[in-house]
């Protein structure tokens, strides 16, 4: 019971920090608007070119959500975490019951409700701009938390090991924009060199992609893992990212000096 | 007296510099002990030694009779030195946060009164004034009702009145028997609150003791400043040193019983005098006396005005 009041009130905390912020509110449900407007109502989709967005619409869903799920929680947590080092409240939790784990935690549980907002904008914006047809799994509602738990956890990660809140902002888009492209989101694997495709599969974006995709949009052909339903396989393969991520994220926060 | 804080040759380095040197020192339940010393003298790091949000080199460290990363943090209070709170949450919704940390915790609102914040609850951390936001700080190591309260210069930035209810609130948690460890650069505070007083400097602890002891050991003479051009053969045949510095002559170990002589004296002699002053040693003699030592081994460079512009303040008296 102490350790859901403890998680409740630093969760609290957060969200009203987050809300009270409205430059970070508007910038976190603008950025998904603007994402879909560029690249799905100005750019289009042309399914019967070769460029960039040759896939119909339904194909890049799962793209925009992997933007908010990627780039939300790796910027707020390496930014959270370098404001909570610098002014010495990682010290001061320290001292206190709350644990890193129960801190990561309650921060994951902000951001997965940020990011889920966001992911309902997401997809009410991109079948009324782009008509995209999706299919609307319970899958989808797991995708999303999980993704949310391991993008958490890597955030954590780089505000610990960056030295200011500047280099982990800047950190976290030097790493996420090449995943972003580069992990089957809007880039398919044939656009990409055939030496490249192996490294595809280091991404944990990767198979939130691929997941999600299989998930939403039956049309596309997603592989199996292992003869398993490719909606379920890159669910568990980045359930297993999200723990290790977690954990090590949790691990890295700093109490001592 | 069972030491609820303990240290035992506490050694700590960050590169070259060395922070604590060999620190050994313990604090008895319901006790105030002050750490007083000059800037980076390992004030900071002794308490984060402490309280466990840093690892010595070498040593050992007791809180509560358990490693201080194992003791119950139910029964510990801590103020960092450079704390700063999520700012976008206002006085109240701060303490609810910290209070929602702990097993058992006090009421918000009365902590809020505690550090004379009552009126100021709903407004945001960030615009609160400096003084207000120290005190709020100060209140979030209060919310869980600690056994052992750690505050690294818990009146930094505080207004004198703020600094009173501060001292007040410290006077009565130790009488509460809350034992409390704290720094400062405030010599009054350090005076009037604490049981005992350690000085560390440079990374040692160079004296341990109560004001009173401190004073009488380090603090030298109380001394008499006579604002005078009068020669210093004036008061040859009073039996105390008599020296001359920055337009006064400074009689030495003097009693107050016989200013009447020295007053007496020059006006025998029809010499002019603006102002006279007794004054006390104190904390701060000793701290400039150990400190200065120190200050001096270390870059050869002491400041031996120091003494005397203390001594005598801007009005001649403390």
């Amino acid at each position: 019971m102490s350790r859901l009041t403890r998680i409740r009130s630093e969760a609290t905390a957060d969200w009203k920090s987050f809300l009270r912020r409205r430059t970070a509110v508007f910038f976190t449900f603008f950025f998904p608007i603007i994402l879909i407007v560029i690249f799905g109502a100005l750019v289009r989709t042309d399914p019967t070119g070769d460029g960039l967005f040759a896939e119909p619409a339904g194909y890049y869903v799962a793209g925009y959500l992997a933007a908010v799920v990627l780039f939300t929680p790796l910027s707020r947590m390496g930014s959270e975490v370098a404001r909570h080092r610098e002014g010495s409240r990682f010290e001061k939790l320290a001292t206190t019951p709350l644990t890193r784990t129960e801190w990561l935690l309650s921060q994951t549980i902000v951001n997965a409700i940020i990011i889920s907002l966001a992911s309902l904008l997401i997809l009410a914006l991109v079948i009324v701009l782009t008509g995209a047809e999706i299919v609307f799994s319970p899958l989808l509602v797991a995708y999303i938390a999980v993704g949310v738990v391991a993008f958490c956890g890597f955030g954590a990660m780089l505000g610990s090991y960056t030295d200011s809140r500047d280099g982990a902002v800047t950190a976290s888009n030097a790493i996420g924009l090449p995943l972003l492209f580069l992990s089957e989101t809007f880039v398919t694997l044939e656009q990409l060199p055939e030496w490249f495709a192996p490294l595809v599969n280091l991404s944990p974006l990767t198979y939130f992609a691929r997941g999600v995709r299989a998930s939403t949009y039956p049309d596309t052909q997603t592989s199996a893992i292992a003869g398993i339903d490719p909606a379920l396989a890159n669910l568990v393969i980045l359930a297993a990212i999200a723990v290790l991520a977690f954990a090590l994220g949790a691990r890295s926060i700093p109490q001592t000096d | 007296m069972d030491a609820v804080v303990a240290t035992k040759d506490v050694r700590k380095t960050y590169g070259d510099t060395v922070a604590l040197s060999g620190v050994s020192l313990s604090v008895g339940a319901g006790e105030v002990f002050a750490l007083i010393g000059p800037n980076g003298a390992g004030k900071t790091t002794l308490v984060r030694a402490l309280t466990g949000t840093t690892t010595p080199d070498s040593g050992t460290t007791r809180v509560l009779g358990a490693h201080p990363e194992k003791t119950d943090r139910d029964r510990l209070g801590v103020l960092p030195q450079n704390f700063a709170p999520p700012d976008r949450l206002t006085a109240r919704e701060l303490l609810e946060y910290y209070t929602g940390l702990y097993e058992e915790a006090r009421d918000p609102e009365a902590v809020l009164a505690d550090v004379g914040m009552a009126d100021a609850g709903r407004t945001w951390y960030e615009d609160l004034s400096g003084g207000q936001k120290r005190r709020v700080c100060v209140g979030t190591a209060l919310v869980n009702d600690p056994d052992v309260l750690f505050v690294d210069e818990p009146t930094t930035g505080i207004d004198p009145a703020g600094r009173r209810t501060v001292w007040r609130l410290i006077e009565e948690l130790a009488e509460t028997g809350t034992t409390v460890f704290l720094t400062t650069h405030d010599m009054a505070e350090a005076e009037r609150l604490a049981d005992r007083v350690g000085l560390l400097a440079d990374g040692s602890l160079v004296a341990v003791g109560t004001p009173g002891e401190l004073v009488a050991e380090h603090g030298g003479p109380s001394t008499l400043t006579v604002e005078t051009d009068a020669a210093l053969e004036t008061f040859a045949d009073l039996e105390y040193p008599v020296s001359r510095r920055e337009g006064t002559v400074v009689i030495e170990g003097i009693s107050p019983t016989e200013i009447g002589r020295v007053v007496g004296r020059l006006e025998e002699n029809g010499l002019e005098y603006t102002g006279i002053a007794w004054s006390e040693p104190d904390l701060e003699d000793v701290y400039l006396e150990l400190a200065d030592d120190t200050e001096l081994a270390r870059t050869g460079r002491g400041e031996p005005t120091l003494a005397v512009e203390a001594a005598t303040g801007g009005e001649g008296g403390r």
